[in-house]
């Protein structure tokens, strides 16, 4: 799992200071995880960038009132979005995993139904990477990155002296 | 789960004032499903409970280092919470699917064998024998008793864990390690040479101005409510502080 960056925090800094340099690192995070996260081969990319995006979802909702209402309401939606098609994406890998360590361990008779399973699932593993690459093209071209910056750069100019 | 609103909050007030509110309306909502959650049928009290040990996980996370030593410890006591709840989840979120699936196959299997019959007046059963599914049943039937299992046993752990932390006073100590603070309150910046002409100098014991004394509590003491600004900047949203719902806990 990619480790998130440490960031400096100062119990006396102003909380709207520390929600400018707090987000900024995040959405860079996220962003940095999008190469090759719609490759089904590799499920630890999905999984990052997933875990990135948590992050920085938990980090906007936690500073909220440091920026700019509506244009947080908008990139706040836009994060949550993606979130969810991560997560279309994710749970099948997820459950693919879990149910081919169950297929080790049962009897080769018990196999077949799992396989059924594991079939059901990746339809939607499949489904999910579409909804995904969807939801990728949708941030770019609706600027999220950009946007989250500027948010970032609003409370700093507001509560960062 | 809609997230509990924390009242109070002021950007431009210190960090650790803020997310010490934060922190403590997210304690008081992780303490609020219990002993609701104590239920093990009470599978949507169980699952709001792990979105707000999440909650409190991801607060404790970004702002820990402003706290007495605890918080620290609270962090991974918090993330071992949400991770066993995650688990309990997944299987509650599993058990339905894989007993839809075997339905499925069953009814799919009952209108094969009846229409391959004809017209009969009764079914043998040697006609299961033809059941396009008869291979998946043993599969899918052993994977429902092991989650069912599985699930038996992470709660007894959850419950357990819980147990565990009220031993050993988990909440208490939590809340007053949020109101200590990591670092001395800096020294206030030496007045400007006019500030003092009308004689309003610095108060006395060098504790800074009045109206940044004001924005954050003593060391060691929780900000009174009353404390907190009137009314709420525009900017506050319905629930600061919470984080994503999802059903991936053991992502």
């Amino acid at each position: 799992m990619a480790k998130q960056k440490d960031i400096e925090i100062h119990p006396w800094e102003p909380y709207g200071a520390a929600a400018a340099r707090v987000v900024r690192v995040r959405t860079e995070e996220l962003f940095a995880h999008e190469a090759g996260v719609l490759d089904t081969s590799d499920i630890e990319r999905v999984h990052d960038m997933r875990v990135a995006t948590r992050r920085l979802r938990a980090v906007l909702e936690i500073f909220a009132p440091c920026f700019p209402h509506k244009p947080f309401k908008e990139a706040l939606g836009d994060v949550k979005a993606l979130a969810d098609a991560l997560g279309e994406r994710r749970d099948p890998d997820v459950h693919i995993d879990a149910m081919n360590a169950f297929a080790q361990g049962v009897l080769a008779t018990q196999r077949r139904g799992v396989e059924t399973v594991v079939a059901g699932l990746r339809a939607r593993q499949a489904a999910g990477n579409e909804a995904l690459a969807e939801a990728l093209a949708h941030a770019r071209e609706n600027g999220l990155r950009e946007r989250l910056l500027g948010l970032a750069e609003a409370a700093e100019a507001e509560y960062a002296r | 789960m809609k997230a509990r609103k924390v009242k109070g909050l002021d950007p431009a007030a210190p960090l650790a004032d803020n997310a010490e509110r934060i922190v403590r309306v997210r304690l008081d909502e992780l303490g609020s499903f219990m002993p609701r959650a104590a239920d093990p049928s009470e599978v949507e009290a169980l699952h709001d409970m792990r979105i707000a040990a999440k909650r409190l996980r991801y607060i404790l996370e970004i702002t820990g280092p402003c706290f007495g030593a605890y918080a620290g410890t609270a962090v991974k006591m918090t993330k071992d919470l949400q991770d066993l709840l995650g688990e309990i989840h997944d299987c509650d979120v599993q058990i339905p699917e894989i007993t839809e699936v075997l339905e499925r196959l069953v009814t799919e299997d009952a209108v094969a064998i009846a229409t391959a019959a004809g017209d009969v007046s009764d079914l043998p059963a040697s006609a299961v024998r033809r059941a396009p599914h008869r291979r998946d049943y043993a599969g899918l039937v052993a994977l429902l008793v092991h989650l069912r299992a599985r699930r038996g046993l992470l709660f007894a752990r959850f419950l357990e864990t819980w147990r565990e932390y009220e031993r050993k006073g988990y909440r208490a100590r939590l809340e007053f390690a949020v109101s200590e603070r990591s670092e001395p309150r800096p020294p206030a910046p030496a007045p400007a040479p006019d500030a003092t002409a009308d004689g309003a100098g610095p108060a006395a014991d060098g504790a800074g101005p009045a109206e940044a004394e004001e924005a954050a509590p003593a060391e060691g003491a929780a900000p009174a409510e009353d404390a907190a600004p009137d009314s709420e900047p525009d900017a506050v949203p319905e629930d600061p502080g919470a984080v994503p719902e999802e059903a991936d806990a053991a992502a």
